[in-house]
């Protein structure tokens, strides 16, 4: 296989299939000039990689922060009182539907109405209250577990951040170093010449 | 790689179903890589900072688009691309301005710092095309596919724009590695 018939290019970004690297890799053990054709782009790697990524100068705002809350009704839906207003709203349906469905019933002595009268309020009333605690319950069980979500979510985060910082520290002490001992040597260097 | 735990389309099929943490840590994971390809494709730190911003939000807002969960590098940096350009397309008679680089210094024992120097040049004498494809390839190991679907352009054109890119930023920057790796050497 002659010089313009291998890929180089796209043996060095390794972007050819594994037959068609080793029909190159063949060819590098056979060839000189394509060897170092080879090692001028490795060196032209070398350089383009050798500059550092810029930090990101301030943090990029997480979707959870302030600025970008949803708005207030999207919050109250997302809210743990939900539950509750849901259980009002839905029992109030329940008894007006109830109130004009029901048929109409035969007047009642006067004595029997004012009882029956104070049996539905009972009932009513207790019903409230079962419904109202019910909510309640869910609602406070509903916080606990956000809460706790939360924290969860938090302490993560700031986990992450700090190994990330650790990570950044690490470089930045390894390139500083690296610029010691750089500099360190030219002097030494230089003091050496005549 | 020490946030790989978690592979990103995880990530992305938890941040669709409403859970925040899990695209922040996206955020967390990807935020440097966006901001240094738009600092080399927009040349200035408050603007590159901005179009992050903009561009993570951008995503998060049409996530459920994303077709292909395992895909969402090369969609974010797609998306980062179109902003970009968008701005440079707003500000174009200042960037034009730009276009004449400086003269190559002769390839010398040269510190790293000045290293940083011939490569920032060596790139900003490749077209525009040309310097993102490089970016985009070398920087961030994207694969050709991934950055023609990022550049909108057919694989063939973006091989076409490295390989040539390749060739221009070799004749530089090859004798200055060589030559500065030779006199490193021998000072030690």
């Amino acid at each position: 296989m002659s010089c313009s018939n291998i890929d180089l290019k796209g043996y060095f970004l390794a972007e050819i299939p594994p037959a068609e690297r080793r029909a190159v890799e063949r060819h590098l053990a056979a060839c000189e000039a394509c060897r170092q054709e080879l090692e001028r782009l490795e060196l032209t790697r070398t350089a383009l990689l050798s500059v550092r990524e810029e930090p990101v100068p301030q943090r990029i705002a997480f979707v959870s922060d302030k600025v970008l809350e949803p708005s207030w009704w999207q919050r109250f839906w997302q809210s743990a009182p939900r539950l509750g207003f849901a259980s009002a709203a839905m029992l109030s349906v329940a008894i007006l539907v109830h109130a004009f469905t029901r048929p109409a019933p035969v007047p009642p002595p006067a004595l029997d109405r004012a009882e029956i009268r104070q049996v539905v309020d009972q009932q009513v009333a207790a019903r409230l209250d079962a419904a109202v605690s019910q909510a309640l319950a869910a609602a406070e069980q509903r916080h606990r577990e956000e809460t706790a979500r939360l924290l969860a979510a938090a302490e993560q985060r700031f986990e992450l951040q700090r190994r990330a910082d650790m990570v950044t520290i690490q470089e930045n002490f390894e390139y500083l170093l690296k610029r010691v001992n750089v500099l360190q040597v030219a002097s030494v260097y230089r003091e050496g010449e005549p | 790689m020490i946030f790989r735990e978690v592979e990103d389309r995880d990530l992305v099929l938890q941040a669709r179903t409403g859970d925040v943490e899990a695209y922040n840590r996206l955020v967390s994971r990807w935020e440097k890589r966006v901001y240094n390809y738009l600092l080399k494709l927009v040349a200035d730190p408050d603007d590159a900072l901005d179009l992050s911003q903009d561009v993570f939000l951008k995503a998060y807002q049409s996530l459920r688009r994303l077709e292909d969960p395992a895909r969402f590098s090369a969609w974010l940096f797609r998306i980062a691309h179109n902003e970009a350009y968008s701005l440079l397309r707003r500000k174009k008679p200042e960037t034009e301005v730009e276009d004449s680089p400086p003269p190559a210094r002769p390839a010398s024992d040269m510190l790293p710092v000045e290293t940083s120097i011939a490569v920032a040049s060596a790139l900003r004498r490749l077209s525009p095309d040309q310097r993102e494809a490089v970016v985009l390839k070398i920087y961030h190991g994207f694969k050709f596919d991934e950055i023609a679907e990022i550049l909108d352009c057919p694989a063939s054109t973006v091989k076409s724009r490295v390989y040539t890119a390749l060739d221009a930023l070799k004749q530089t920057l090859a004798p200055i590695q060589r030559t500065g790796g030779t006199a490193r050497k021998n000072l030690h």
